[in-house]
This record gives C-alpha cells, structure tokens and sequence, in this order.
C-alpha cells in the first residue's frame, strides 16, 4: 500500500523540497541564524556540519517550526516547502510537522509499548482506517526503521525498555510512520555507540529513496559518510554550501577548510 | 627547578613517610570522628523523633479506646398504660404527648425492681435514687421505641439502655470514689450498687457503635455523644472539596505550566499561589464568610459552604504539587510529542498528563487529607460549636443542612467541662488519624503503581 504511494509520487530527484531565503533567528536579544539561504533536494541526505552553537539545530528546528514551543524565538525570512510559506499565519505548525517530521538528538521513545510508540502518529493524523491498517502502517515503518526484526516477538513491550540505538531507530520509525516527505534529525548518533551508528547510517541512506533527510551533526566523517551535499555553519552564518565530496575535498572559504581540517571548531 | 631552591629543601625526600594503610593516620582518624559523630546526631534526631511519636500514639490509644466503650443497663421496663396511654385508645397522637418525663419514672422502677428482687443490699430505698445511675437519654431512647411499636404498650421489654456517664466512668477508671465526694450527681452508695450489679449482667461495658455513627449530644449527656454525624459533614465537605479541587487545580497548572506564556503577569500569579499557600487558614475561613455567607447568602454552618472555603485552601497546595510533577517531565516527551505532528493539547493530554498523574494524585491526597484536619476556617462560617443531631438524609441535605465536622467536633468536646467529654475528643482524634494515615496510604500505593508501569 505504502508502495504504491510512493510510485504515484512523481518527483524528479533533482527537484528542491525546501527553499529557505534570508533566514534570521533571534532567541531574545541572541542574533542566533545570520541571513541564511539554503535549498534542499527531494530525496537526497543534506548535512549541517559546524562547530557548537553555530545555528545548525537552530535552524534546523526553523524547518518544521519547533522554535516556536520556544517563547523567546523569534524567525524572521522566508522558508518555502514545495512552494509553500511553512510561516504564513494560515500554516497550522501541526499540520506541517506531520509532513516534516523530526529525530532528536536523545532517543526520546514514549514511556508506551513499542507499538503504541510507532502507532502514535498515524493515530492522531487518522491514517488507520481499522486495527488491521494500523498493525500494517506499524510493522511498515518499523521494517523502514530496520528494527522489525528486533521488536517483532515484544511489539507490546515498553519502548524505553530498548537498547539506546533500537531506541534512536524505534524514534526513526515512529517518525516515518506518519507518512513525511522531510525527516530532519538533531544529531541522531550522538548518544549511540558505533554500531549502532553504523545501523542508523545506513538506515539513512535508506530513507533517501523515500525523502529528503536533513542531518544535523558534529561528525565530519558521518557527514561524508551519508550525505550527498553539505553546509557548513559558522557563528550563525552558512558558510558554505554544496556537494559534499566538493566541500570536504576542496572547499572554497578558509574557515571551512580549517574547520574541516580540524584547525578550529 | 632550579638549583637555588635545592638547599632549601635537602631532606624532602626524606621527610616524606610512608604511611601505613593498616594504621590510619591522625588526619584520617580525625575525619572518622568527624563522620561518625555527625552519624550520631542523626540516629540521635530520629530517636527523639521516634521517641515523641510513640509517647503521642500511645497517650491517643490510651485516652481515647475509651470512648469505643460505653456502658449499658440491661433491663426489663414494663410499659404501663396508665402512664403512656391515659386514654387507653392507643392513638399515635395523645402517645406522642407524653413526654420523656413520663417514662423516666418506669425506667427507674424497672431497675428498682431489679435491685429488690435480687435482694442487694443498698441503703438507697427509693425507685427515685437510681436516676443517678441512668442516662438522661435513656427516656427517650425508651420513648422512640414506644412510638414506633405503639403496640408494645401495657407489655414488658427488654431494653438497652445508656448508663449515666459517671457509671460509665466508674467502670472506665475515670471516677474514683475518692472523686464522688464532691460530686452531686452519683454517691459512694450507687457505685456500691454498680459493684453488685455487675458480676448480675445488669450493668456492662461493650463496644460503643453509637460513638463511630451518631450524632453529637447536649453538656449534661457525654454518654450519648458520637462522632457519626460530623463525619458525614467531613464526608460531604471532601466530596465539594474533591469536585471543585482536583479539576481547577490541575486545569490552572496546565494553563500555568504549559500554555501560559512566561511573563511579568504569570510570575506575579506564580508567586502569588506560593504565598497562599502559605496563608493561615483562618484567613480562608472569614474570606469565606464575607463571600459565601454574608455576600452570595449560602446557609451558615453548612458543608458546603465549608467544602468550598476549603477548596479555596486546598488549591494552592494541588496547584504547587501539580505544576512541580508536569515540570518534573522531560521536556524530550514534549518534543516527541510535537514532532510527530500532535498539537499541544494532545501533547499534554495523551503524554504529559499521564506521566504527571501520581504526582498529581499524591498532591491532591495530601491537599485533601490537611483539608480534613482543618479546624480554623470552619470557626467563621459556623460549623463549630454546633450541634449537629440529625444524620443527614440525601446528598441535598447532607450538602445544605448545618453540621459539623470533625475536627470541629473534636474542639467542640475537648472544650467541654466534663471530662468524659476528653476521652471522645481523643476517641475522635483516633478516628480522624484512621482516616488521614488511610488516605496516605491510597496516596502511597497510587504512587507506586502508577510509578511501576515502566
């Protein structure tokens, strides 16, 4: 079912998902995101690379609006998803975070059973039409998140009783479940073993068949690792911004190839 | 190092011991000490602690088990028509008019009698002499009976009657003959009497039911006393306490904790709630009384008037405990939540609130279990010193009707000359501190299992 959905989905691979132009954070008096343009592709693994407190979470979090649970934010610019102003006062911030959905950096499952963890999303959405659609969507996205296998025999088990990476990959399959066009993930491995990162990579690669990841990270090698096009923030500013085998192997501002080259960060 | 600094310290090596680690040194011994001492005024606090706890439980229990006692006559009345029913037609109405005085008189002579066929010896002569040894609630215990079974007239029943509460205390260790002296309600004579009425079966002491369900009884009868009455006004008075708390409270923290924007005017409500909290109940009880009395013209001494000053008590304290077990969850949840595309409210409701919840419920437990034991409010609004006599009939008449409640009850008594009153109030503390260790305890296993699902 999901299938066919995603054969119906005409989208050129090259297509942008995500256009952002002129994007200024402020938390209070905190000039946080300095006048930043990116475009995102469809289905391609986009990485935000840069030292900490440089904006990437920040603007990150811009994408799917999950700066406004914070009262002091305040996000000025224009971001556009599929053309669409994911800022004008008719946008419900619900609606959009459904179609841009979000991993975060601490493996946050809900104190609920497996199932109920990943069955969270289509539920309130009303994706299930009946028990047998929503043990279908489940088990989809589970398999998606590569921890089916792992989780089938204690679907009903709690989701916090879970290793740390079937966790951060129980939050990948929740977050897929409710059908998103873009997954946005806030340095998902930092807490997981290298294993484990290694599964979730490659789960990544994955999910790029399907949409448009954006990862933020504090790994270079991880950056290089999965994504095809890379940015590169530095003190609120996007420094660079392209192919990531062109960034890491000859970028074209200084700060970036000291950055790179481990000389600051 | 340089070489200047070398003759200043020739030895160093040298000085340096190596110190046994079977031996401590004095430093370490010292530390010890230190420790162990601290160890000690700690055992020392929870002892004096303990110690205090023990003397406090034991003097209730002791003073107050008396009051689930009550000493009964059994006798024999035999119903005279000629007293109860001049008229001998039997009519409800000309019996309801003869009054207790008309049945004192057969209440004393049927003891009398005992006493006479028994042949115990007694210096009192007269049927009037053991008025001292019966209730003065007893006619109309005998009285109610009669009117009910207007049938029973002109026959002989058997009857349980109240002692007088000077015999009671003679049987409780509470009067002494030493007493009886100075007293002008019962003589050395009657207790003589008592003694040899007792190993007969006449005069017993059983567990007092009348004490845990009836109503409150005027000075001059402690015998008759109960605590029934108020508890079904503290009962009623929770209930209000309960319906208006628990939602307004958790529904103010939620607003507060979760909606609310963080500004000038939330944190001078938030400071505000901390400092009612702190406000002398009493201060609660004649707000009440200017608001709910005196300007909405609510009846006085009634549980609902005291249920709602004491949900206004009650709410800073739900308030406090509610908003520190939504803060306690990990903003993660919230986020998780979020992400997935739930609004707000969905995000509180389906994740937040059931994380909070024995939090939430413990705080309401013990906001409710210190709303039971309160006295002061109730002072303002009437609803001590009263005496409430009827048991109330119905959720209408137990909101509407005047009661009391009981620790309003237990003032009440504890207040009162007679010292058979003292031991119901401490019969009534007994009762009161069931209740309150009995919600803590729902507060305590709610916790726990709540807490123990993941």
């Amino acid at each position: 079912m999901n299938d066919m959905r995603i054969l119906e989905r005409t989208v050129d691979t090259n297509e942008v998902k995500i256009v952002a132009k002129g994007v200024q954070v402020f938390y209070g008096d905190n000039h946080a995101i300095k006048d930043v343009d990116v475009d995102i592709q469809d289905r391609t693994v986009t990485a935000f690379i840069g030292p900490s407190g440089c904006g990437k979470s920040t603007f990150l979090r811009c994408l799917n609006r999950m700066n406004d649970t914070i009262d002091v934010a305040r996000v000025e610019g224009d971001i556009r998803i599929d053309g669409e102003d994911i800022y004008d006062k008719r946008v419900d911030p619900v609606q959009l975070r459904a179609k841009v959905g979000m991993v975060f950096q601490k493996p946050n499952p809900f104190p609920k059973s497996i199932y109920d963890n990943v069955a969270y999303g289509p539920r309130i959405h009303g994706l299930a039409r009946s028990k047998a659609d929503l043990d279908n969507i489940v088990e989809e996205a589970l398999r998606r998140a590569a921890i089916w296998d792992e989780v089938k025999d204690r679907l009903s088990a709690p989701g916090t009783g879970l290793s740390g990476g079937q966790q951060q990959r129980l939050c990948i399959a929740r977050a897929v479940a409710t059908e998103p066009e873009v997954l946005l993930m806030d340095e998902p491995c930092s807490a997981l073993d290298p294993i484990a990162t290694a599964q979730v990579e490659e789960l990544i690669d994955e999910l790029r068949q399907n949409y448009s990841v954006v990862i933020v990270t504090h790994s270079m090698q991880q950056a290089a690792r999965v994504s095809q096009r890379t940015a590169f923030f530095h003190l609120g500013n996007l420094v660079e911004y392209g192919e990531t085998s062109q960034i890491f192997t000859n970028p074209q501002d200084t700060r970036t190839e000291s950055y790179i080259t481990g000389r600051i960060g | 190092m340089t070489d200047a600094s070398l003759p200043a310290n020739p030895a160093a090596p040298e000085t340096r011991k190596s110190v046994s680690l079977v031996a401590p040194d004095a430093r370490t011994q010292k530390r010890k000490a230190a420790e162990a001492r601290f160890r000690m005024y700690g055992i020392a606090g929870i002892a004096t602690g303990i110690f205090f706890l023990v003397v406090l439980l034991s003097t209730i229990v002791a003073s107050g088990t008396g009051a689930f006692q009550q000493t009964f006559i059994n006798v024999s009345v035999y119903l005279d028509p000629a007293k109860l029913d001049k008229k001998g037609n039997r009519d409800p109405e000309d019996i309801k008019k003869v009054s207790t005085f008309g049945y004192t008189p057969l209440i004393q002579q049927a003891l009398f009698d005992v006493v006479e066929t028994n042949n115990l010896e007694t210096p009192l002569a007269k049927r009037g002499d053991m008025k001292a040894l019966i209730s003065a609630s007893a006619a109309a215990q005998l009285r109610d009976v009669v009117l009910e079974n207007p049938g029973l007239i002109g026959e002989t029943v058997d009857f349980r009657i109240l002692a007088s509460s000077r015999v009671d205390g003679y049987l409780k260790d509470r009067v002494k003959r030493e007493d009886v002296v100075r007293d002008k309600n019962i003589d050395a004579e009657h207790l003589d009497l008592i003694d040899l009425l007792v190993p007969l079966g006449i005069v017993e002491k059983t567990f007092n039911m009348d004490f845990v369900t009836g109503a409150d009884a005027s000075e001059s009868r402690p015998e008759a006393a109960g605590i029934g009455v108020a508890m079904a006004g503290s009962f009623f008075m929770m209930l209000v306490v309960l319906v208006l708390s628990l939602p307004i409270g958790v529904a103010a923290s939620i607003y507060l904790e979760e909606f609310a924007p963080k500004n000038r005017w939330t944190d001078l409500i938030e400071v505000n709630i901390a400092n009612l909290a702190a406000v002398p109940s009493i201060v609660f009880g004649i707000l009440g009384l200017a608001v709910f009395i005196q300007f909405m013209h609510l009846p006085q001494s009634a549980p609902l008037v005291g249920g709602l000053v004491l949900t206004l008590m009650t709410l800073p304290t739900i308030i406090i405990s509610t908003r520190a077990s939504l803060k306690a969850v990990p903003p993660s949840i919230r986020d998780a939540a979020l992400g997935v595309g739930a609004s707000k409210m969905q995000a509180v409701f389906h994740h937040v609130l059931p994380l909070a919840a024995p939090g939430i419920l413990t705080g309401t437990i013990i906001g409710l279990a210190q709303a039971l034991g309160e006295t002061a409010p109730l002072l303002l609004i009437g609803m001590v010193g009263f005496i409430a006599s009827n048991a109330p009939d119905g959720i209408a008449s137990g909101l509407l009707d005047p009661n009391s409640a009981m620790p309003a009850q237990i003032y009440e008594w504890a207040k009162r000359a007679d010292p058979a009153f003292y031991e119901r109030a401490w019969g009534g503390i007994i009762i009161l501190l069931v209740f309150l260790i009995t919600m803590n305890t729902i507060a305590v296993i709610l916790r726990r299992r709540f807490e123990r699902r993941w």
